[in-house]
């Protein structure tokens, strides 16, 4: 296969074309099970498999997918017209930065592969999981399980040929309340790396689940007979279970380079950020240092290589408050190089990635990571806050669509009253701009407060692809911040 | 091509009656074209064939699926499929109550909603619609992003309880066209949707840009003071909320689970302005109906709030065999929900600006990123985008920067509600998430509500 699709590179370049690659995945599978209420909801399972072409022809993409691989020539011509079709509307017509050919192979770390599990395995977990969140007062209980495995192969006309196999591990509870009003409640867990070294099987820790089972059951009842979060400016204090959030939705995606030079306005919007700005903009307090950085051991923000063929890298997006890096691939930043007039980036941050072999890769956040301070515990930070508000837990999320404001609501919040926690309250929500929001970070917790946290679902680009990718945050604490709206 | 999907359901209906298994197959099948704008250049042309068969097996109260994209050379690889969606179920775990299996009681094929001509767009008709939209309307600093996605979504249904099948195809296109400022950071857009070729004409979408451009191009944009407006939504933004009323409204297994702004005390009572008729309309062919459900059941015109009064819940068939209710016909990949028209003639934003006015109305076209800040209060959270107005009582005209607005749809849609217009239009809600599924709602063209709280109004775009 791999002999037939260099073939096939190759002769599209002898058409014309100036670049040429396939991602061909030999398989894909997912396996998802919903526990909800006692009830297996979903026990489901998926496998595909396929081949993306992506070429480029006089300044232009064109892209062609199928799951049928019995007529190649065909796909690649299609790619080849597509491309072609494109051409007739350039403006800047696409180059790519420079790379070095690899030939090398990922595994994502995994002991022992869950697609070999038993699932009659994987419904007793949830069952267990479910019978622990089954307590009086709790009205719904989700018990989640997510796992992906992926074998890619890339091939491109510079001579790279890169094989990664990734497996993805996603797990979650939640329980829902209703309050003496009817009005529900939520509170949750979620799988993160927990620092461990690898991500199969063995990471669903029945022990880990079980504690936190026991946690969320608590605090749902403690929101319960809690009063609504007060309407006033508190500083808050971010627990890594909104932080991470917080961080995905306005450093994530703001810098996204694609976003930047306007290739989303016709759908999830553009940013703030300006080619002016890097090495110049106050993104945020001096105690913000924020990176993508694909080299953390054990994340799906980690994968080896991405879909240019560009080997994971350590990016520095805002360094001690100021802008300087974004999430770039190949061609994004040779434009963006190109329409400041000077070299803001040097080459490609290895960010651009597609979530199958029927999308086209687009810039996607690694793990964006917010680099552990010197504030100390989260005990530490409470004590020395006059008047703030604990948050956790993502309940609903909006942001402007240039990623300039932004609100959001948390599972829960605990009121820290003259450097001590006095009370929980319900429906928290808070609500800023995101430079004045950044720029009032005054406490930033030491590495006990860190957390790598994962996602499965970030969304982006049209058509949509729905990406997995990591989070390492501290706790953090932002001043003056409009809570209860 | 539809007996030959047809012949493959029937075939591994047959497949999995030999060996005893009781299956339920639901086919999918797209061909996908989006044409891609950003700064003015095409940034992706691409298409997709793509099929997938969904198997979910039962046994007693236990239940399984398996999910491949296949093609329909690989009956063997789809055969397997059904092995192991076989295989699966007998490790899942019984139900707490009796998942009903689909048995359809004669065959139903449905094709009105499909347009051949519309599905094969050729890439030039394409690239000429866009060209026309935005005439003369580009400059340096003006730039166009947009999509042109059509094509073609078929789905088929089988089980092992009867020999029928249900086919279901219909062809379908979204068309947005932005343009934005380079360095102001504005932007406009006009839309639309389309079922078949001849729902297409860029005129419109030429008219209302170049209507909106004049507009922006003459106006500083402004901050607003936050505080209380009457709100002219336009019909996207009409649309995004009833699509999320859709799910926080009148789900019936949402309500069970607290999920819901409406409790079952609320059937029969006025929950909303007596200008509010909303209705899931299967004889609207602008929202890709289905007329039938993926059960089998007939679907007809279905009134969930009937002069601002709940007419009651949707029960999708899982649903209602967990909490015991009548499914309703509503097992479908998507509703097609009809907001009906109001009582004033507003044809067009131009006939908008013109109208006499007593008060300022704040015109919002479009809501970006809604989410629910509060399920069981109906409160979402949104932001204004492309082509706010703040129309002063006097006649002149203020561009405003986007503003947050964060409100319980129970009070937008109240007695708040002062007119509605009588014009209607198809509005274009479809997703690119996952397979294709073509959805569109028919809304007024305009919506004014008045004394809607904005809580947070930008400095800058
Ligand atoms: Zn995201």
């Amino acid at each position: 296969m791999i002999e037939q699709l260099k073939q096939q590179i190759e002769r599209i370049k002898a058409q014309g074309a100036t670049y040429v690659d396939a991602r061909w995945y030999p398989f894909e599978e997912s396996n998802q099970l919903v526990m909800l209420n006692g009830n297996l909801k979903n026990a489901s399972a998926s496998r595909e498999s396929g081949v993306g072409i992506r070429v480029l022809y006089q300044g232009a993409w064109g892209f062609s997918a199928s799951s049928d691989l019995g007529d190649l020539g065909a796909l690649f011509d299609k790619a080849l017209d597509n491309a072609r079709v494109a051409a007739e509307r350039v403006t800047f017509p696409i180059r790519l930065a420079e790379k070095d050919a690899v030939q090398a192979t990922f595994s994502s770390p995994c002991e022992v592969n869950p697609f070999e599990v038993p699932l009659a395995d994987k419904v007793a977990f949830l069952k267990e999981m479910d019978d622990k969140l089954k307590q009086e007062g709790v009205f719904l209980r989700f018990s989640r399980l997510n796992f992906i495995r992926k074998q890619i192969v890339f091939v491109d006309s510079e001579g790279s040929e890169i094989e990664k196999l990734i497996t993805e591990v996603f797990a979650g509870l939640e329980v829902d309340g209703k309050d003496a009003q009817g009005m529900t409640h939520e509170r949750k867990f979620t799988l993160g790396q927990q620092g461990k070294p690898t991500r199969g099987w063995e990471s669903i820790d029945r022990q880990l689940f079980a504690q936190n089972a026991e946690r969320i059951v608590r605090e749902l009842k403690e929101m319960l007979v809690a009063d609504d979060c007060p309407k006033e400016d508190r500083s808050v204090i971010l627990l890594p279970g909104i932080m991470f959030l917080q961080t995905h939705e306005t450093i994530g995606h703001a810098l996204e380079l694609d976003r930047i030079l306007g290739y989303e306005l016709a759908f999830a919007g553009g940013s703030f950020v300006t080619l002016d700005d890097f090495g110049k903009l106050r993104y945020g307090s001096p105690k913000l240092t924020a990176r993508a950085n694909a080299t953390v051991p054990n994340s799906p923000g980690s994968f080896g290589f991405d879909d240019d063929g560009i080997p994971a890298k350590d990016t520095v997006l805002i360094d001690k408050g100021v802008l300087v890096g974004a999430i770039t691939g190949r061609q994004m930043v040779e434009e963006a190089n190109a329409r400041a007039r000077k070299p803001i980036f040097d080459g490609s941050g290895g960010a651009n990635r597609a979530t199958s072999f029927y999308r086209v890769p687009i810039e996607r956040m690694t793990n964006i990571n917010i680099d552990p301070g010197t504030d100390g515990t989260l005990d530490d930070i409470v004590a020395r806050t006059e008047k703030g508000i604990v948050l956790d837990g993502e309940r609903s999320w909006s942001i402007g669509s240039n990623r300039e404001q932004f609100h959001f609501a948390t599972d829960i919040g605990w009121l820290v009253d003259e450097g001590k926690v006095t009370r929980v309250v319900k429906n928290a929500t808070y609500k800023g701009d995101t430079l004045k929001f950044w720029n009032s970070l005054s406490a930033v917790g030491d590495e006990s407060t860190w957390e790598l946290k994962f996602v499965d679902n970030c969304g982006k680009g049209q058509p949509n692809q729905v990406m997995q990718l990591g989070h390492g945050v501290p706790v953090c604490r932002f001043d003056n911040v409009r809570i209860g709206e | 091509m539809k007996e030959r999907i047809l012949e493959t359901l029937r075939d591994l209906r047959a497949y999995a009656l030999d060996r005893g298994y009781e299956i339920v197959l639901d086919y999918h099948e797209e061909d996908s074209y989006l044409m891609r704008f950003a700064n003015s250049a095409i940034s992706l042309n691409t298409n997709e064939h793509l099929i997938r068969l969904e198997i979910t097996a039962f046994a007693g109260r236990k239940r399984a699926s398996y999910e491949l994209i296949t093609d329909l050379d690989k009956i063997n690889e789809m055969k397997q499929g059904v092995d192991v969606a076989a295989e699966m179920v007998q490790h899942a775990q019984p139900l707490e109550y009796d998942p009903t299996i689909p048995a359809f009681a004669a065959s139903f094929a449905d094709e009105s909603a499909y347009d051949e001509d519309l599905a094969q767009l050729a890439n030039a008709e394409k690239l000429a619609y866009f060209n026309r939209a935005v005439e003369g309307l580009e400059t340096d600093d003006l730039q166009l992003s947009g999509i042109f996605s059509s094509g073609e979504t078929i789905a088929a249904q089988s089980n092992t309880r009867s020999e029928h099948t249900q086919f279901w195809r219909a062809s379908d296109a979204q068309v947005n066209a932005v343009l934005a400022h380079a360095t102001l950071k504005w932007e406009v857009i006009a839309e639309q949707s389309a079922q078949c070729k001849a729902d297409l004409d860029p005129e419109p979408l030429r008219r209302d840009l170049a209507y909106l451009l004049e507009r922006y191009q003459t106006e500083t944009a402004q901050q607003i003071p936050l505080g209380r407006y009457d709100i002219v939504f336009g019909s996207s933004a009409i649309a995004d909320m009833l699509n999320f009323m859709n799910w926080i409204g009148f789900s019936g297994g949402s309500m069970k689970r607290g999920f819901s702004m409406l409790a079952e005390d609320k059937v029969g009572k006025k929950v909303f302005s007596d200008k509010i008729t909303l209705v899931d309309d299967p004889d609207q062919i602008a929202t890709f109906p289905f007329k039938r459900d993926f059960t089998g059941i007939e679907r007809k015109p279905f009134p969930l709030f009937e002069r601002g009064i709940f007419k009651g819940f949707v029960w999708f068939q899982d649903d209602a065999d967990e909490f015991g209710a009548r499914p309703t016909g509503h097992t479908v990949m998507h509703k097609s929900l009809a907001l009906h028209g109001g009582e004033v003639d507003v044809a067009s934003l131009q006939a908008l600006v013109g109208m006499p006015r007593q008060k300022d109305l704040l015109y919002i076209p479009f809501l970006h990123y809604m989410n629910i800040v509060n399920p069981s209060k109906g409160v979402i959270t949104a932001s204004s985008r492309f082509g706010a107005l703040l129309l002063k009582k006097d006649g002149s005209l203020v561009v405003p920067y986007n503003v947050r607005l964060t409100q319980s749809l129970l009070d937008i849609f109240s007695d708040k509600v002062a007119w509605l217009s009588r014009q209607t239009v198809a509005c274009n809600t479809s997703m690119s998430y996952g397979a294709r599924n073509p959805t569109a709602i028919r809304v007024p063209k305009f919506m004014c509500v008045e004394g809607l709280e904005i809580s947070h109004s930008n400095s800058s775009y």
